[in-house]
């Protein structure tokens, strides 16, 4: 039986000061006792306590305990209806906004349009807060060494001295990907989805255990994504399995793989050699670049997938998964009971997002994010 | 019906008639332990022990790492253990399946499961050369292996107390065994993943985890454990397709000519099998209150071939979409219900994800992108036919009847196309305007540079008043009917394996085979093209 002492940092990297570790450890255990209490019942009913999540920091991990990955491909779902791939690819590299599969990426091109380089990113804005605000010249120093040399101290900080998560170098799918910044794209709500999920739910005297039919009850993200649902109907699976649950420590979204199936380079070459992990260990990478090296005599845009040149970031999105990891335990040992009626607000009252505050995390050096910013995250924002 | 039909060591199809397995496995005590045994249905009148010769010859990762060297694993795990073992293929990824997979086990207690696991297996870097298909106790057992030598699929099965060579993806072509044995579903001669696409009904998948209660003994599986999602498997399939099709082509064109032109434009103008897809929707969550149900572009048309790889400009931006009431309507409607008779099961609703039919199969669009690719077939020619009946992307008659013009023996490669088109439209003088020769005569005819932009056109209008038709009752009913028409031209096929792949309906077993027309309605099907 084992607590862990701290939250560790996505990755593992190696970014942070003592400062900016506590202030992490304290936004991550914070978030997760929040995610545990689940919302204030006057804002929506039957969707708290979750007393099957747990906090690695305070609660023991039992022996038995096994862990889980969930894995789900990047390309954004909810383009999928477009009529043609053309389609679907152009509009997932028109904008980060589109890109809410908890990866965003950045083209590159050469002069003559082609793609030299695709960098993908699943870093959460959050560490980015925090990392900015304690240790302001490491966050400098990984846009110039990540994005541009050019890249200027006051292109990532506003007049107050707060951190900009959308700068002129994060803000787009042509400039550069940094870390996530679309909206529903934060480890606030990854945390929060995997907590509601673990909510057992028995409607009508059946047991919900469709991932569709879940996420309608339980009102924990948006179905038509390929994360949100699948996140809570793994997770809820362990929980009828009446396990406690919790996110692995490191915290995080990670690369899983690159699959290059019906992939070809020009000169024969292995497809997958070209796919390199910039940041996170081994096991948890968080940044990933396509790029062909300078000495061969061809570029991104000359590999075919199944027949077809790679012309657009999102071709590559299709064969790239990401994944969390939640360990579960005490297997068959809980007593928790399910709800009986789906997540919904009280009667007349308007839902309102329960306030997140991050002032608990100032002593640590934790700032906190833009007023906009501050509310519970879910996975429910566009 | 050849022992590999009989035996009771092939996979349950619950959609088949009963076979006379106890028989069959009478046969088995002739099979010879310890030697690999060749039998291609419709060829061989049964297993015969392989000759020395031809086991030499074999030099696929099955026949090196185990036959060759006198190993005859008899379940998956001696199959995967051995490859380990001889450090061949390491990257392993495992997959699992049941059409019964969503069906919880204490709603329906004596259902069988018919869980299967398919496992690839590859070299690091590389597409997988082996893939075993099997189940928790092994009961059916097996493999397509790539043989890099020859440039085909060997397939094999062990028919205990040994193995068999069921052929090759020659013999998948090849008329007397075409359609028999294994190349009932391998139709073409490659692996195949009938639902291929989003939400890979029936897979495990990140659409869908297949149901087992806790105390599941399959949870301590170690392969269980290993399940990673259908979607995976998709790129694999689809990969390995390209793979054999690329091979083939090389093959069949020699020397300016191109042998069996009839073997590849039948894969243009006909349904030699199909895909299913449906909606990502779970059909139990679709109420009056749900929001509309976007119905599998597959359904419309053959997007895949006409929009992604002949290039077609379509306009339209979104896939049709009807109101989630007219489809709740239609369940109760048409008496939409899943059953199994061997399992006296049955339950009223759709399949798991909302509204399977069957589409254009991704191996048919393979071998024309490829052909059109390498300038082998010209992309007009291409869509010219494709746009005859074009709203039927499956089972058309129309397009079918277009086979007629195709020559059987070799033709030159520089000319055949414009060949058989001149041939379509020396015969539609004197055809009526709708026929399919008037339709390919008309499509013919267009300009190099108009084809695309007219066919788009086209599309595009029929698109806009089919979006239109399925938002009334009567409109959707008639997809409904539609659909359920093709479900049964599927089942008619020995690619139809499981009595839950596909809903059941009132609808009579006599209706008559329907078709899409242009304008978005649907009547009784005809030899026609588009009217």
């Amino acid at each position: 039986m084992t607590t862990i002492t701290a939250y560790g940092p996505p990755g593992r990297l190696t970014d942070m000061g003592d400062v900016g570790l506590k202030a992490w450890n304290v936004f991550i255990g914070d978030s997760v006792d929040q995610a545990i209490d689940g919302p204030d019942p006057s804002q929506v009913l039957h969707d708290s306590p979750r007393p099957q999540f747990y906090n690695l920091t305070k609660t023991e991990t039992a022996p038995d305990a096994v862990e889980a990955a969930v894995t789900w491909t990047a390309f954004p779902n909810r383009l999928r209806s477009a009529v043609s791939d053309r389609q679907r690819w152009q509009r997932a590299d028109a904008s980060r906004d589109v890109q809410d599969e908890y990866c965003e990426w950045s083209v590159t091109r050469n002069d003559s349009g082609k793609i030299t380089r695709v960098t993908f990113t699943c870093e959460g804005p959050e560490y980015w807060d925090v990392l900015a605000q304690t240790s302001p010249d490491k966050a400098l120093e990984l846009y110039r060494t990540h994005i541009s040399p050019t890249v200027q101290r006051s292109d990532l900080f506003g007049p107050d001295g707060r951190y900009l998560r959308r700068n002129k170098w994060n803000d787009s799918t042509t400039q550069g990907a940094m870390h996530l910044i679309q909206q529903a794209n934060t480890l606030g709500a990854e945390i929060e989805l995997a907590a509601a999920a673990t909510i057992r739910r028995v409607i009508g005297g059946r047991e919900l255990t469709g991932a569709q039919e879940l996420i309608a009850c339980g009102k924990y993200g948006v179905a038509e994504r390929n994360s949100d649902p699948h996140i809570g109907e793994v997770v809820n699976g362990i929980a009828r399995q009446k396990a406690d649950i919790a996110l692995s420590d490191p915290v995080g979204l990670y690369f899983d793989d690159l699959a290059t199936d019906g992939w070809r380079a020009p000169d024969g070459s292995d497809p997958k050699s070209f796919w390199i992990f910039h940041r996170g260990d081994a096991d948890h990478p968080v940044r990933a670049v396509y790029e062909v090296p300078a000495d061969r005599n061809f570029t991104v845009g000359d590999i075919t997938i199944n027949g077809r040149p790679i012309e657009f970031g999102a071709q590559i999105a299709d064969f790239v998964t990401i994944k969390l990891t939640a360990v579960a335990c005490r297997l068959g040992r809980s007593t928790a009971q399910p709800q009986t009626a789906c997540a919904k607000p009280p009667a007349r009252d308007e839902f309102t997002p329960g306030a997140f505050s991050p002032g608990a995390l100032s002593s640590h050096g934790y700032l906190g994010t833009h007023p906009d910013q501050a509310s519970r995250s879910t996975r429910l924002s566009s | 019906m050849c022992l590999w039909d009989r035996t009771p060591e092939r996979r349950r199809a619950t959609a088949w008639p009963t076979a006379a397995t106890a028989a069959a496995a009478d046969e088995h005590g002739r099979l010879e332990r310890g030697t690999l045994h060749r039998g291609v249905s419709g060829v061989d009148q049964g297993p015969v022990p392989m000759s020395a010769d031809d086991l030499a010859g074999l030099k696929d990762p099955m026949a090196a790492v185990f036959f060759q060297q006198g190993q005859w694993p008899m379940t998956l795990e001696d199959v995967l253990d051995g490859l380990t073992r001889a450090d061949a293929l390491p990257v392993q990824c495992v997959y699992m399946i049941s059409e019964a997979g969503q069906i919880t086990p204490d709603e329906a207690p004596g259902l069988r499961r018919d869980l299967r696991f398919a496992v690839t297996r590859a070299a690091p870097g590389a597409d997988p050369d082996l893939l075993v298909s099997s189940d928790p106790d092994s009961a059916f057992l097996q493999v397509a292996a790539w043989d890099p030598a020859a440039q085909v699929f060997n397939y094999y099965m062990r028919i205990s107390p040994t193995w068999v060579w069921t052929g090759n993806s020659w013999s998948a072509l090849a008329p007397e065994s075409r359609g028999k044995g294994c190349f009932d579903s391998h139709v073409n001669g490659s692996v195949v993943m009938k639902e291929l696409r989003q939400p890979w009904s029936n897979w495990q998948s990140m659409a869908a985890t297949i149901q087992l209660p806790p105390d599941d003994p399959l949870r301590d599986n170690p392969l269980y454990q290993r399940v990673i999602g259908a979607e995976r498997l998709e790129l694999t399939v689809k990969g390995l397709v390209s793979r054999w099709t690329t091979a083939r082509l090389a093959a069949v064109v020699d020397d300016g000519m191109v042998r069996h032109p009839d073997h590849l434009l039948r894969q243009l103008f006909t349904t030699t099998t199909v895909n299913l897809a449906s909606t990502s929707t779970q059909s139990t969550t679709v109420g009056p209150d749900s929001g509309d149900l976007v119905l599998p572009l597959g359904f419309w048309l053959n997007a895949d071939a006409l929009i992604n790889d002949l290039g077609l400009p379509v306009s339209a931006e979104t896939v049709p979409a009807a109101p989630a009431s007219l489809y709740a309507d239609s369940l109760a409607a048409f008496g939409f219900r899943l059953q199994e008779r061997a399992s006296d099961f049955s339950r009223q609703g759709d399949t798991f994800f909302a509204f399977v039919i069957p589409e254009a199969a991704h191996e048919d669009n393979d071998v024309v992108r490829q052909l059109v690719a390498q300038g082998l077939v010209p992309a007009r020619f291409a869509a010219c036919a494709l746009m005859v009946d074009f709203t039927n992307p499956v089972f058309s008659p129309a397009r079918s009847h277009l086979m007629t013009y195709v020559p059987t023996e070799p033709v030159p490669a520089s000319a055949w196309c414009t060949d058989i088109a001149a041939a379509i439209v020396a015969a539609a003088a004197t055809l009526p305007a709708d026929s399919p020769e008037g339709e390919f005569a008309r499509n013919w005819s267009l300009p190099e540079a108009r084809w695309r932009s007219v066919f788009a056109e086209r599309v595009d209008a029929y698109l806009e008043k089919a979006a239109a038709r399925i938002r009334t009752t009567s409109g959707f009913r008639d997809c409904t009917r539609l659909a359920e028409s093709r479900r049964r031209a599927f089942q008619a096929m020995k690619l139809n394996e499981f009595e839950l792949t596909l809903p059941t309906t009132d609808i009579p077993a006599d209706a008559p085979p329907l078709r899409m027309n242009e304008d978005g309605t649907v009547t009784a099907q005809t030899d026609g093209g588009s009217p």
